[in-house]
């Protein structure tokens, strides 16, 4: 099994057409390693959502191609590329991570179900029990907190055991307690589990956490820093980057 | 989904009900037959075009020969030939309506009807009538029939309607035979007895049993029931298509409201196909709790709605609703596929809902409308213009109806498909005069329409849908009535005509009275037994009546010989040429071509003399009387509108029966009245008809109306937060909101209207051409305005409601702007 988890090779994504064409990715090349934790920050319109949504198979690049645990993403129909986020990817999102007509415990299930799979109920509870959340197995996404959902959201990504979790602003609507509860839960996720996190984030101290940081800047790579920096340093750089174009 | 819900329901009810009704609406056996276990009926013609096509009768000779050899087979203990004729009782110098049939005393024995008191009719001049009239045995009675009103005894009472006479009085009157009833004896097997029938008659006649002998029943019956059940399947029709009307928007909403939650469902691994089902499955959900809701609820009120049909006139007074499972179990299934019907749409959207949705804050909608939706709205408003032109043109009024309410369903389904694409201009316009309108609500509540199309689109389908139905369904049957009496007046010029008066036809008694083209139709048989339609009429006076009469060959003025008869062209044949016709009394006579005239250009098949019509058919009724001006005959033409009957009968006292007038049954009136009303009965039955269609579409329109902005608002919450936080009062949200649901109805009423009244334009430019005369656009206003009316209160209600509640609970707040 390869270790390279996640590889973008040459990826050029655009929006809109004709004088209205916007570059949001230019060329960008990146590889994401098995059992890593890695942080992917920018200005706004840096391109750091398109990133993750191309390596997601969200959405598709124009050019370049995507390789999610050694399968290309190319030639796949949009149903392959279906089944394989359910299979192999996690999703952390910012809000908006739950339906809100299902239980915890329903949601968590949610993406085996659709594989056609019931997962075991000691699963989902142990699932739920690890992010510290077993109390809450019978409520319904009203009836919990913004960060009690950002954890059964990344409970429902632990279950599957995907190849890698891409989390989208994660902690961007919670206080700094519960923020550093997210965090702390992706990072076990990395250290007691070899899984995979990329995470796009533009606050440095959740960025902190990670084993890399990639810097975005007007759609291509503009600075990668593979050891751990401080809060503070990490915010430097993100001030550096955004003057610099100006 | 409750509105769906609600919908289906309402939907599969009258689904239900309307197919118990069409289910009950069966033929009803004549009651003086009911005890006849076998009826052989005389030949059936063969006229494709009528529903219901007419007997060709026995002859006299025939009849009795069929009867005695009948009466010959084993188990039979006698075979009765069956006489009817018209004939009604003059009571007060007016004709009863309760009974227009007279019967042969030998029907009696059939056993449908007894004796009650008194003695049978023996002799010429004695009756027996039904004991509700209040006649007792021994009283005269005067009775109407085609030769006038004739004085009677009555000798005694049945227990049903219809008059009683000596056979030889039933012969003379109704010389042809249409039925013979078997009398079986005790014991004898009717399985058996049909068999050996069957063999005896061949092709001669047919063998009826059970509840086949309904086909014997009265024509005027089975066109009266025919009619109710054009009515039921189209509000079936109607139902079915509001239905999955309603489900479509309601979905259709849903799945744009769940946008990011379907979007998420895609993040995490739903395939497109996942999600197009479970849409379906939440059809499918809704569908059949709907249908079970629905049959149970249309089973119910089934039986109180036979009533109500009977009362409009739509079914004769013995109709009955009985349970039967088709109909149940058709309701059953038609809710689930009719709820799948109405997902189709929304499940293939929400389908194509890219997993990107979930990322994405406020997914404002820029989507520009598709080619196919384009070609779509563009054929279905075309195929609805062609429908309603095609109402105009169509000589049916029931299927002008049908038509009509095609034509609606194509050009409503046609505008709210165009409808994203129509209502920005729409917006715009609405803007111009109102630009700095409103302050900042009124800025609100038109960008909000502006940016929202579809969203406004699908709020204002319903109104739309119940606006236009009401209009051009209403504003059709008015105009084409319209039309029609516009046409008539044309036809002919000016003065008086004699009409029958409470009764079917004109006796020649009432026709003697006054001097004028007087037309006797009948119907005649060819030898390859078609019915043709045959006007007895005098050379003389012919032409003032029907001046559009285009003779090609021969003269009119040969029908004064016995035996002649004018054809039209189709009948290919020439003057001088033998052709052989079958009379209302059975007989064959080999007529003379007199003369032929141009297709078209008389209102029937061939032309008679009046004699000849007489001779054979004793009980024809003159359908109306064109008086010839400065002939007053008896002062009759002086009545005026007033009943001829009451004034010629004003100084009779009411013992002496015998002195009703000549011209009992008949009255005079001028040519306009009569052009308006000689269709009034029909006219009543059709604007019943459409009617109840409005209501089942307004009242459908208005649950949707309600619905879909009951789901609006729901969605709206967090707009209105913001609007709130921005600093708007309480007031100026429900202002806001009101203003909003507003325009959205008359958005839906402006594009309605719109879609009508072309359609409405387009039918009279071809009624114009049709009746040769300018036709007033009729647009019923009283209707539309209770339609609009109902749309708004209902849609202020339906956005109120919830915002209202919203306002109270503080859910407008975030928790900070609490202190």
């Amino acid at each position: 099994m390869t270790t390279q988890t996640v590889v973008l090779r040459d990826v050029r994504a655009t929006y809109g057409t004709g004088d209205r064409q916007l570059v949001a990715l230019d060329g960008v090349s990146v590889t994401f390693e098995r059992g890593t934790f890695s942080a992917v920050m920018g200005p706004s319109g840096s391109g750091k959502s398109t990133l993750l949504h191309c390596a997601a198979g969200l959405d598709r690049p124009v050019t370049g191609s995507i390789t999610i645990d050694g399968v290309v993403l190319d030639g796949l129909t949009e149903d392959e590329v279906t089944r394989l986020r359910r299979d192999r990817i996690g999703f952390v999102f910012q809000a908006f991570n739950l339906v809100s007509s299902l239980t915890a415990e329903e949601n968590v299930a949610l993406p085996a179900r659709l594989a056609g799979r019931r997962p075991p109920a000691a699963d989902v509870a142990a699932a739920l029990t690890a992010v510290g959340l077993a109390g809450r197995r019978r409520h319904r996404p009203s009836e919990l907190s913004g960060g009690e959902q950002q954890r059964v959201a990344l409970a429902r990504a632990l279950i599957s055991r995907p190849a890698v979790v891409f989390a989208d602003e994660p902690t961007g609507a919670l206080d700094s307690v519960t923020s550093r509860n997210i965090l702390d839960l992706l990072r076990a996720l990395v250290d007691e589990h070899r899984q995979t996190v990329v995470m796009v984030t533009h606050d440095p101290v959740a960025a902190a956490r990670a084993d890399r940081i990639v810097f975005l800047a007007d759609g291509r790579i503009a600075d990668d820093a593979r050891v751990p920096l401080t809060a503070e340093a990490i915010a430097a750089r993100t001030t550096h980057q955004v003057v610099k174009p100006c | 989904m409750t509105g769906a819900l609600v919908a289906v329901m309402i939907g599969i009810t009258l689904v239900t009900v309307a197919l118990l009704l069409l289910v009950a609406g069966r033929p009803k056996i004549p009651d003086r037959l009911a005890g006849a276990a076998v009826v052989v009926q005389a030949p059936v013609s063969n006229s494709p075009a009528d529903p219901f096509p007419p007997t060709i009768p026995w002859s006299q000779a025939k009849a009795q020969e069929w009867s005695g050899r009948l009466a010959g087979l084993p188990g039979v203990g006698a075979a009765v030939v069956d006489r009817h004729f018209y004939g009604q009782v003059i009571i007060g110098g007016r004709a009863s309506g309760s009974t227009t049939e007279g019967y042969g005393w030998a029907s009696v024995r059939l056993g449908g009807v007894h004796l009650v008191s008194g003695e049978p009719p023996r002799r010429p001049g004695e009756v027996v009538v039904d004991r509700a009239l209040g006649f007792r045995p021994g009283d005269p009675v005067t009775l109407l029939t085609a030769a006038g009103p004739t004085p009677y005894t009555v000798t005694g009472l049945s227990d049903r309607p219809g008059l009683l006479v000596a056979d030889e009085v039933a012969a003379r009157l109704a010389p042809g035979v249409t039925a013979i009833g078997l009398v079986l004896e005790p014991g004898a097997d009717t399985a058996a007895v049909e068999i050996d029938a069957r063999e005896l008659v061949g092709a001669g006649g047919t063998v009826l049993t059970g509840a086949e002998r309904g086909a014997l029943e009265p024509r005027g019956e089975a066109r009266t029931r025919w009619i109710g059940m054009q009515v039921l399947t189209g509000v079936s029709a109607l139902a079915g298509f509001v239905t999955v009307f309603v489900v479509a928007s309601t979905f259709a909403f849903t799945v744009t409201q769940r946008r990011r939650e379907l979007g998420l469902l895609r993040a995490i691994g739903a395939t497109s196909r996942q999600v197009r089902r479970m849409v379906y499955g939440e059809a499918l959900l809704v569908g059949s709790a709907g249908a079970v809701l629905g049959v149970v609820t249309g089973a119910a009120v089934a039986p109180a709605l036979g009533r109500v049909l009977i009362d409009a006139g739509f079914e004769p007074a013995t109709y009955e609703v009985r349970y039967s499972p088709l109909p149940l179990l058709a309701g059953l299934l038609l809710g689930p596929l009719v709820a799948l019907a109405g997902a189709w749409a929304a499940a293939r959207r929400a389908a194509r809902v890219s997993p990107l949705e979930a990322l994405r804050e406020a997914a404002v909608e820029q989507r520009r409308m598709g080619r196919t939706r384009w070609i779509t709205g563009g054929t279905l408003i075309a195929s609805g213009v062609v429908l309603a032109i095609a109402t105009a043109g169509s000589a049916d009024p029931q299927d002008g109806a049908t038509d009509a309410l095609l034509s609606a369903m194509a050009l409503v389904t046609g505008m709210v498909v165009l409808a994203p694409a129509v209502i920005p201009p729409i917006v715009a316009l609405w803007r111009l005069p109102l630009r700095r309108g409103g302050g900042a609500i009124g800025l609100l509540v038109r960008q909000g329409a502006r940016s929202a199309t579809r969203r406004t689109a699908s709020t204002a389908a319903p109104v739309l849908l119940t606006v236009a139905f009401a209009v051009l369904v209403a504003g059709m049957v008015r105009t084409s009535t319209a039309a029609y009496a516009a046409g008539r007046a044309a036809d002919v010029t000016g003065g008086r005509v004699l009409v029958p008066d409470d009764t079917p036809g004109l006796s020649d008694a009432a026709v003697a009275t006054v001097a004028g083209a007087a037309i006797l139709p009948t119907t005649v048989f060819t030898p390859d037994l078609r019915a043709l339609s045959g006007l007895g009429i005098d050379p003389a006076t012919f032409g003032q009546a029907a001046q559009g009469t285009r003779l090609t060959a021969g003269a009119l003025d040969g029908l004064r010989g016995p035996g002649a008869v004018v054809v039209t062209e189709s009948a290919h044949t020439g003057v001088g040429a033998t052709y052989p016709l079958t009379f209302a009394d059975g007989r064959l006579i080999a007529l003379r071509v007199v003369g032929v005239v141009a297709d078209g250009s008389i209102r029937a098949d061939l032309l008679l003399s009046d004699a000849t019509v007489r001779l054979h058919d004793p009980s024809a009724l003159t359908s109306a009387v064109h008086l010839t001006d400065g002939h007053p005959a008896n002062g009759l033409a002086n009545a005026g509108p007033a009943s001829a009957g009451t004034s010629g009968a004003a100084p009779t006292d009411a013992g002496a029966a015998d002195a009703a007038p000549a011209s009992a049954g008949a009255r005079v009136i001028d040519v306009a009245t009569w052009a308006a009303e000689a269709d009034s009965a029909e006219d009543r039955l059709v604007w019943l008809f459409t009617l109840m269609l409005i209501g089942v579409s307004a009242g459908y329109g208005a649950i949707a109306v309600a619905n879909t902005l009951l789901m609006a608002a729901q969605g709206r919450a967090s707009d209105l937060r913001t609007v709130r936080l921005a600093g708007a009062t309480r007031r100026q949200v429900s202002g806001y909101v009101a203003a909003e649901s507003t325009l959205v109805v008359l958005i839906g009423t402006l594009l309605g209207g719109l879609v009508a009244l072309g359609a409405l334009l387009a039918i009279r430019a071809g009624l114009s051409e049709q009746v040769g005369a300018a036709v007033p656009l009729v647009v019923p206003w009283p209707v539309i305005g209770a339609v609009v009316g109902l749309c708004l209160l209902l849609a202020l209600a339906a956005s109120a409601l919830p915002t209202g509640r919203m306002l109270r609970a503080g859910a407008l707040r975030p928790p900070e702007a609490d202190l």
